[in-house]
């Protein structure tokens, strides 16, 4: 061990009381900062975020498929009649339901719950609980065709860091893992992260229901206006399947 | 001859944004209904047979089709077009991006007739279902009630009307107009997100022949605004950062504290 050269040892003292003095004083305060974030009560809905739990019907009952989806789009020659029951088909037909979110390089593991629009404010509906990931359902499941997005506060008012507060920490090449409720899973494979500021997220884009799948993972960013309670950006991760879907 | 075979085109056009390529090909869509009770009929468009031996409640498409001018004609099933005339007939006309429903129907009274409506597939907000009704049955004017409530009121014969609702699963009543006493119908209906749902109703009430059939345009869905995950700022600078930054600072002259401390010894 180096050995330093013996100095004035009153001075050294009193210097290591007033670093010691300090160290404490720095981390009350720090400490105070911290909380006094974390405890100040915004009112939650203001920007959209859901202020109640989402409605339980919302969940299966509104994913009816297309009538037409099976036709041929070559007309003539016999086209077998629509036979639909439409009319009585109330449960959703689609695949496996995403129903858990693991980022092992984030520690992160979390329910996702389905969610759909906030028609108060034409946003997408986010569960006030920040333990939960929000799954948009009218859009692709996650490894179907498109763009199947998972929302998570990165915050919320009153409830302190979300299950995405580490999202902007994530690399390409970071591995997800999403469970279904089928016990099948689906791996994907970070290949970007960026932000937009809000206004211009590409909604079209994030959002698509056809072409290559990819998961789209958003929780909010960039910087925060005090006054009106809210993040300017998004932090957007793009992930694909990391293997042929198996399911 | 009183055929009467139920043909709906609806075009219901491209869809979404994403259907570019569909409209550069300058498509529309068709819908064919069959709503005459008892007729099998085959239904050829612009002379070819391409709906054979179709049933009553029959629906075809949404069927896309290059815009123009088609002729329909209805036999009954296995006539031959050469040497019988058609039990109806009746032409429309397609518009690029459009989407039409060509109808077999009966009038009220019960005679049977072919009727072209415009859909509406325009695009649906963020999270809403879109529903129509088409009144196409041989009955009187009648009410539709979504959840008990009042949705459309007095509607005729041949007319139809939209609107659109949060996607969701709705029970749907069809009572005589002013007479929620007789119902026609009553049934639950999941309303899909970014879809129209067009409600066709056709038979005959006192014929025992009444029915509701369906057909659905898709691919009308708009992306939410954006998307709220957070609002607390405790990444902002103002936020986690500097009492962040303090911790370290503390960090540092705690550690120079220690150090002094030990090194004296």
């Amino acid at each position: 061990m180096p050995q330093l050269t013996p100095q004035n040892d009153g001075s050294r003292r009193r210097a290591a009381r007033v670093l010691g003095v300090l160290a404490a004083l720095l981390l009350i305060v720090a400490g105070a900062m911290a909380l006094g974030k974390r405890d100040t009560v915004g009112d939650t809905d203001r920007f959209g975020t859901p202020s109640s739990t989402l409605p339980s019907s919302a969940t299966t009952s509104t994913g009816g498929t297309a009538l037409t989806e099976d036709l041929p789009d070559d007309e003539p020659g016999g086209i077998p009649a629509n036979e639909h029951s439409l009319l009585a088909e109330v449960a959703r037909t689609g695949g496996p339901q995403p129903v858990h979110l693991r980022i092992d390089s984030l520690g992160i593991s979390a329910p996702i719950v389905p969610t759909g629009v906030d028609q108060a404010t034409g946003l997408m509906e986010v569960p006030a609980n920040v333990d939960e990931v929000a799954w948009y359902r009218y859009g692709p499941e996650p490894g179907q065709a498109g763009s199947s997005v998972l929302a998570a506060h990165v915050d919320l008012a009153g409830e302190g860091p979300g299950v995405f507060f580490e999202l902007r920490e994530i690399k390409p090449g970071d591995r997800i893992v999403v469970e279904f409720d089928d016990g099948t899973e689906q791996r994907f494979t970070v290949e970007a992260r960026t932000t937009y500021l809000k206004d211009e997220l590409p909604v079209e884009a994030v959002f698509r229901r056809q072409g290559m799948p990819v998961l789209t993972l958003i929780t909010c960013g960039g910087a925060f206006d005090d006054s009106a309670r809210r993040y300017d950006s998004n932090v957007v991760v793009y992930a694909v399947p990391s293997e042929p879907t198996t399911r | 001859m009183r055929i009467v075979k139920t043909a709906l085109l609806a075009m219901a056009l491209a869809i979404v944004p994403a259907t570019a390529a569909l409209a550069q090909t300058a498509e529309g869509e068709v819908i064919v209904v069959h709503g005459v009770p008892d007729l099998a009929v085959d239904i050829y468009v612009n002379g070819d047979l391409t709906f054979e031996n179709s049933e009553f409640g029959d629906v075809f498409g949404p069927l896309s089709l290059p815009e123009g001018s088609y002729d329909i004609e209805i036999y009954a099933t296995g006539a031959d077009p050469s040497s019988e005339d058609p039990a109806l007939s009746g032409s429309a006309d397609l518009p690029a991006g459009a989407v039409a429903t060509i109808a077999a129907y009966l009038q009220e009274g019960g005679t049977p007739t072919l009727g072209v409506f415009v859909e509406n597939n325009s695009s649906t907000g963020a999270g809403d279902a879109r529903i129509t009704a088409r009144h196409l049955a041989d009955f009187g004017a009648v009410d539709v009630l979504a959840n008990d409530a009042a949705v459309w009121e007095g509607v005729t014969n041949g007319a139809g009307a939209d609107t659109d609702v949060p996607a969701d699963t709705y029970n749907i009543k069809i009572t005589a107009a002013g007479d929620p006493a007789t119902v026609a119908y009553d049934q639950d209906l999941a309303l899909a997100e970014g879809t129209n749902t067009i409600a066709y109703a056709i038979g005959s009430v006192s014929g025992g022949s009444f029915q509701v059939v369906a057909a659905a345009l898709s691919g009308l869905a708009t992306a939410p605004e954006g998307v709220p995950t957070g609002d607390a700022g405790l990444i902002q600078q103002n936020g986690l950062m500097v009492p962040a930054a303090i911790a370290v600072l503390a960090i540092v002259a705690l550690g120079g504290s220690l150090f002094l401390t030990r090194e004296q010894r």
